[in-house]
C-alpha cells in the first residue's frame, strides 16, 4: 500500500468524534430540544380555537430546529477548535501532514453524523407534535404526504449543513469561543438586518439561514418570495462549502 | 528490543537520517532559526542543546511540517515530512506533554492516531504496556499527572515503530525514576539502529543520555560535536556549555545583591 489516504484519516476522525463526551451531549440535546419543542407546540394547540391545521402543527413543531442548529453548529466548530485549544491538532497534523485531507475527513465524518442526528431530531420534533395532538380534532400530518416528508427531511439536512458551516468557521477562526460566537452571530444578525428593510427585506431574507429554515425549509409550503425548500437547502450546502473551502485555503500555510 | 516490530537489521539507515539545510524561520521581525544546517545520524542518541528560546522547539516543529520554514528545508531520509507515505511509521515525535484532548482516554487517543496510519490495534496495547499506562488506559487523559502525560506522548512517538524519534524536552516533569526510564528507552532505541534526536536545556542530563551533541544559540549552530569533545579542556561540561552559549542568549541576569 502506498501511503495513507482519506479512508484512514476518516477512520481516525470517526474514533475521535465518538470518544469525547461533548459529541454525545450535543447530539442528545439536539434531539431532546426538537422533541420537546414539537411536543410543546402540539400540547399548546390542543385546546386552541379555531382548530389548527395540519400545516400549522407541522411548521411549528419543527421550531426546535432553532436550538438544534446552534447545538449541532457548535458540534461542528468543536470538532476543529477542540483540537486547537488542547494541542491535539499537533498530534493530528504530525500523523497526517496533508492538512486538507484532515479537513475533508472532518467534514465528511462530522457532516455525516450531524445529518444523521439532524434527521432523528427533526423526526422527533414531528413525532412529538403528532403524538401531542392525538385525540383532538386537529388533522394528523402523515409522512406519506410528500410536502410533510420533504419538510422533515430537509430540516435534518439543514441541521447537517449547519454543522458543516461550523467546521468551516472553526477552521478559519481556530478558537472555540470566537468561532461559536461568530456562528451564532451569522445565524441571527442577518435575520435582524433583513427585518430592517421591511417589505423589501424578503429579497435579502431569502438568503438568510434562519429565515430559510423557518419559512422555506421546515414548512409545508414556503411563504411567497422565498426559495423552495430544496433551493434553500442547496444554498445552505453552498454556504457550508464556501466556509470549508476558506478554511482549507487558510490551513495550508499556517503554523500549527 | 524496546518496542519490537522488526529486527534492527531490517532498517535502512539512509532512510533514517535527519538533514537540515539552511533551515530558517522568522516570527514577525525576530529570527528564531537562522540558516541551520545539521545532519543527525542513526544508531546514536543526538542531544539538541541550547538555552531557552534558542530555537530548538521551532526546529523540531519545522522537521514535522507543523511550522513552515521561511528558508531552507528539513528532510527525513531525503523526503520532506508532508511527502512521507506513513508519517507515524517513519518519524515518532514527542513535542509537548499536552498534545491530546483531555476528555479522551489514552486508548482512544492512541487508537485514533493509529487508524490514520493503518497501525493495528494490537500495537496500541503494546505501546501502552511499554510506557506503563495499560492500567490507566481507559481514564480521561486530562486526569493524568504530568509524568503520565509525558508517557502518553512517548507512547504516541513509539506507535508506528518509527526509525526516527524526535523528542522535545522529554524529561520535563518526570521524577528521577521516569528520567532514568526515558534515558534507558532512548539509548535502547538508538542501539537498535534508530535515529534519536532529543532536545534539552539540561546539560547534565544530556551528558548521561546523548552520544553526540548539536548545540544552538539564537537559532544558529554553535557546535556539532560529541559529549567528550565538548567537555575537553574545561572543568566541566556545564562550563563548556556556558562558554559556548554565553554570547547567544536574549536574556541575562545579574547578581542579585
Amino acid at each position: 500500500m502506498n501511503g495513507y489516504g482519506f479512508r484512514h484519516v476518516a477512520r481516525m476522525e470517526r474514533i475521535k468524534l465518538g470518544s469525547v463526551r461533548s459529541t454525545w451531549w450535543l447530539a442528545t440535546a439536539a434531539v431532546v430540544a426538537m422533541a420537546a419543542a414539537g411536543t410543546g407546540v402540539g400540547l399548546g394547540y390542543r385546546s386552541h380555537t379555531p382548530v389548527a391545521t395540519a400545516a400549522q402543527i407541522l411548521n411549528n413543531s419543527l421550531g426546535g430546529a432553532i436550538v438544534a442548529q446552534l447545538l449541532l453548529g457548535a458540534l461542528g466548530v468543536l470538532v476543529v477548535t477542540g483540537e486547537y485549544g488542547t494541542g491535539m491538532i499537533r498530534s493530528t497534523f504530525a500523523a497526517v501532514p496533508r492538512r486538507r485531507v484532515v479537513l475533508a475527513a472532518k467534514a465528511a465524518v462530522c457532516g455525516g453524523a450531524a445529518l444523521a442526528v439532524g434527521l432523528v431530531a427533526s423526526f422527533a420534533g414531528y413525532l412529538g407534535g403528532q403524538l401531542a395532538i392525538r385525540g383532538t380534532a386537529i388533522p394528523a400530518a402523515s409522512l406519506s404526504d410528500p410536502a410533510i416528508l420533504r419538510a422533515v427531511v430537509l430540516t435534518g439536512g439543514y441541521l447537517g449543513a449547519t454543522a458543516l458551516i461550523g467546521v468551516g468557521i472553526g477552521t478559519i477562526m481556530r478558537h472555540s469561543g470566537a468561532a461559536i460566537g461568530t456562528l451564532f452571530g451569522l445565524m441571527f444578525v442577518p435575520m435582524i438586518v433583513a427585518g430592517l428593510f421591511g417589505e423589501s427585506g424578503i429579497a435579502v431574507g431569502r438568503f438568510v439561514p434562519l429565515l430559510m429554515l423557518l419559512n422555506s425549509i421546515a414548512v409545508t409550503s414556503p411563504i411567497p418570495g422565498l426559495f423552495s425548500g430544496w433551493i434553500s437547502s442547496l444554498l445552505m450546502c453552498g454556504y457550508a462549502a464556501a466556509a470549508i473551502l476558506c478554511g482549507g485555503v487558510l490551513l495550508r500555510h499556517r503554523n500549527a | 528490543m524496546v518496542s519490537g516490530f522488526w529486527p534492527p537489521t531490517a532498517r535502512n539507515s539512509v532512510s533514517c537520517v535527519i538533514e537540515l539545510r539552511e533551515l530558517t524561520k522568522r516570527y514577525g521581525g525576530r529570527i528564531a532559526v537562522d540558516g541551520l544546517s545539521v545532519r543527525v545520524q542513526p544508531g546514536v542518541v543526538t542531544g539538541f542543546l541550547g538555552p531557552n528560546g534558542s530555537g530548538k522547539s521551532t526546529t523540531m516543529r519545522m522537521i514535522l511540517g507543523l511550522d513552515a520554514p521561511d528558508g531552507g528545508e528539513a528532510l527525513v531520509g531525503g523526503v520532506r515530512y508532508p511527502d512521507l507515505n506513513w508519517p507515524l511509521k517513519t518519524v515518532g515525535a514527542l513535542l509537548d506533554a499536552g498534545a491530546f484532548h483531555p476528555g479522551r482516554s489514552a486508548r482512544a487517543h492512541l487508537t485514533a492516531l493509529a487508524a490514520s496510519n493503518d497501525i493495528p490495534g494490537s500495537r496500541v496495547e503494546q505501546v501502552l504496556r511499554i510506557v506503563g499506562l495499560s492500567d490507566a488506559a481507559t481514564r480521561r487523559a486530562g486526569t493524568y499527572s504530568l509524568g503520565m502525560r509525558q508517557r502518553l506522548g512517548v507512547a504516541v512517538a513509539l506507535l508506528g515503530d518509527p526509525g526516527v524519534l524526535l523528542l522535545d524536552e522529554p524529561v520535563n516533569g518526570l521524577d528521577p525514576e521516569g528520567i532514568r526510564w526515558i534515558r534507558d528507552l532512548l539509548r535502547g532505541l538508538a542501539a537498535e539502529g534508530r535515529t534519536v534526536f532529543v532536545s534539552s536545556h539540561l546539560i547534565a542530563e544530556m551528558a548521561l543520555t546523548a552520544d553526540r551533541l548539536v548545540v544552538i544559540g539564537r537559532g544558529r549552530l554553535l557546535a556539532e560535536t560529541t559529549v567528550a569533545e565538548l567537555a575537553a579542556g574545561h572543568d566541566s561540561l556545564e562550563d563548556a556549555f556556558f562558554r559556548l552559549t554565553s554570547q547567544a542568549t536574549d536574556y541575562r541576569g545579574v547578581g542579585a545583591s
